[in-house]
């Protein structure tokens, strides 16, 4: 009991155990698993990531001439890291920064605007597969 | 004239963690009846494995049914897997794996032991407590690269590797918490306002234990000597120090020892895996689909964590079950609000560390 009361009192002279937020910055550790980075020049599209993905934050869009747009949601991902260690070229194609996302705000679309997305890659694929299809068949037909 | 009165208890109350509700049927300030519901929180988690993710994604997924055990629940998910793959990891996977269970187990105990410490209205203790916790937090975001949602076990291994950072980093801030601990066992043993709060209330006895299926740090109180740690040889535990902490009067203040005593014991025993960590690769293929059905039980912080896992050759899983320790324990958590003072219940509540996420999930 006497110790207790001692100890609350020199507590008055230590240092406060809290961080003072603001004005003092927190030091992450190396190896924080933050966004994910991509770079267009080394991706070979063979869309690995975008199967392994576990929330679907990943999505290629068809163009019509047969190359693919990538798109990411930083605000779906959960940042496990699955993708990378998918990827074929890692540190090249696909890697992990140690950025944080800030909160997302209405201008984002974090949700509304990713279910749009979500539908146009489904359909430019679907579209795709059609024309490839036709193209085929006319092509026999030709033969 | 009816000679008792129901009290509320949740399901938002100040001394909840989380959403779950008591009726207590009172008379006078005894509890003589006791009516709980948990399902305030339910997310439908075992039905999206099923559905909506193949089984690679599975693990992360479950590991999103509980913050604090986060790890044991992938773990427990991946051990289901890869018996059903025929995959056996090898020994430096198996020790990190330990390695992240046991971190785990010491910041949820020390979760549970603030908790307790501020449902009996000791507030500064609370915050000490949390303070100290820190400590682990920050090797389990050095190791990981995250906070709460580690991630760090795939199916086939670990994510990440230990480097020599990290191992001076975890040798240093466990020495650190074991000196606070130290300190933490003395004040809880000592302190005669605390003892007023938890020796001899909310008393689970040895029997009462037997009958109502106690597990975890509640039946070990009681004297239960049951532990999935010492029972299943998945890990290599008894080699690295584990020894079952077993308390014998079932109240609070018995909880509360088991639960210091075992975080002493996890330090060892992370002390041991460092030390004594075997070459190996960290991440091993593990090929094909899971095919039957396979059974896990690993100890989770709070008890007894059970999976099922069957599959039938497919990418998509046939059934996932979940049985929490939270939810076994509900019974005798049930029977020690029985006789007891109204004004102990947060305390008590808090003791039986209930996870309710956890439970409805």
């Amino acid at each position: 009991m006497l110790r207790s009361l001692l100890e609350a009192f020199l507590n008055l002279f230590r240092p406060i155990r809290t961080h003072r937020y603001p004005a003092e910055e927190i030091v992450l550790p190396s190896g924080y698993r933050g966004l994910i980075e991509y770079g267009i020049d080394a991706c070979i599209f063979c869309d690995k990531c975008e199967k392994v993905c576990p929330p679907g934050a990943i999505l290629f869009y068809q163009n019509e001439d047969g190359t693919k747009t990538y798109r990411y949601n930083p605000w779906l991902c959960i940042y496990c890291g699955e993708c990378v260690r998918a990827c074929p070229k890692p540190e090249e194609a696909l890697w992990q920064s140690e950025t944080k996302q800030l909160s997302a705000l209405k201008e984002d679309g974090a949700n509304e605007g990713w279910f749009v997305w979500e539908a146009a890659c489904k359909q430019s694929r679907e579209a795709y597969a059609t024309v490839k299809k036709s193209a085929k068949i006319q092509n026999k037909s030709e033969e | 004239m009816k000679k008792t009165i129901q009290i509320p208890l949740g399901s938002q109350h100040i001394s909840l963690l989380e959403p779950i509700r008591f009726k207590f049927e009172c008379e006078n300030e005894k509890i003589i009846g006791v009516d709980a519901d948990v399902g305030f929180v339910h997310r439908g988690v075992e039905l999206a494995c099923t559905r909506s993710f193949e089984f690679k994604q599975v693990g992360y997924v479950v590991a999103r049914v509980c913050g604090l055990c986060a790890i044991t629940h992938s773990l427990s998910y991946t051990l289901a897997v890869e018996k059903l793959l025929g995959y056996v990891a090898n020994d430096r996977i198996k020790y990190l794996r330990m390695l992240m269970v046991e971190l785990d187990r010491i910041h949820s105990h020390m979760l549970c032991l603030a908790h307790t410490a501020e449902n009996a209205g000791f507030e500064a203790l609370f915050m000490q407590i949390m303070g100290d916790r820190e400590l682990i937090m920050d090797v389990q975001e050095a190791i990981s690269g995250n906070r709460v949602q580690f991630d760090y076990i795939s199916i086939g291994g670990v994510n990440r590797d230990l480097t020599p950072e990290l191992v001076a980093l975890t040798h240093k801030n466990l020495g650190l918490l074991s000196e606070k601990i130290d300190a933490l066992i003395g004040l809880f043993d000592n302190n005669w306002s605390l003892s007023l709060k938890y020796k001899g209330v909310g008393v689970l006895s040895l029997e009462e234990a037997y009958t109502y299926n106690a597990l975890g740090p509640l039946a070990r109180a009681a004297g239960l000597a049951t532990d999935v740690r010492a029972e299943t040889s998945d890990f290599p535990y008894e080699a690295l120090g584990y020894t079952m902490i077993l308390e014998s009067t079932g109240d609070i203040h018995a909880r509360n020892f088991v639960r210091l005593r075992e975080i002493v014991n996890s330090i060892a025993m992370c002390r041991n895996i460092i030390e004594n960590l075997p070459i190996g690769e960290i991440q091993e293929k593990a090929k094909g689909k899971p095919n039957g059905e396979a059974v896990v039980r690993v100890e989770a912080p709070r008890g007894e964590l059970f999976y099922l896992v069957r599959g039938s050759g497919q990418n998509m899983l046939d059934r996932v079950r979940i049985k929490t320790p939270t939810f076994s324990a509900i019974p005798a958590m049930m029977e020690v609000f029985k006789g007891a003072e109204y004004a102990d219940a947060p305390a008590i509540l808090a003791s039986f560390d209930p996870c309710m996420s956890c439970t409805a999930k």
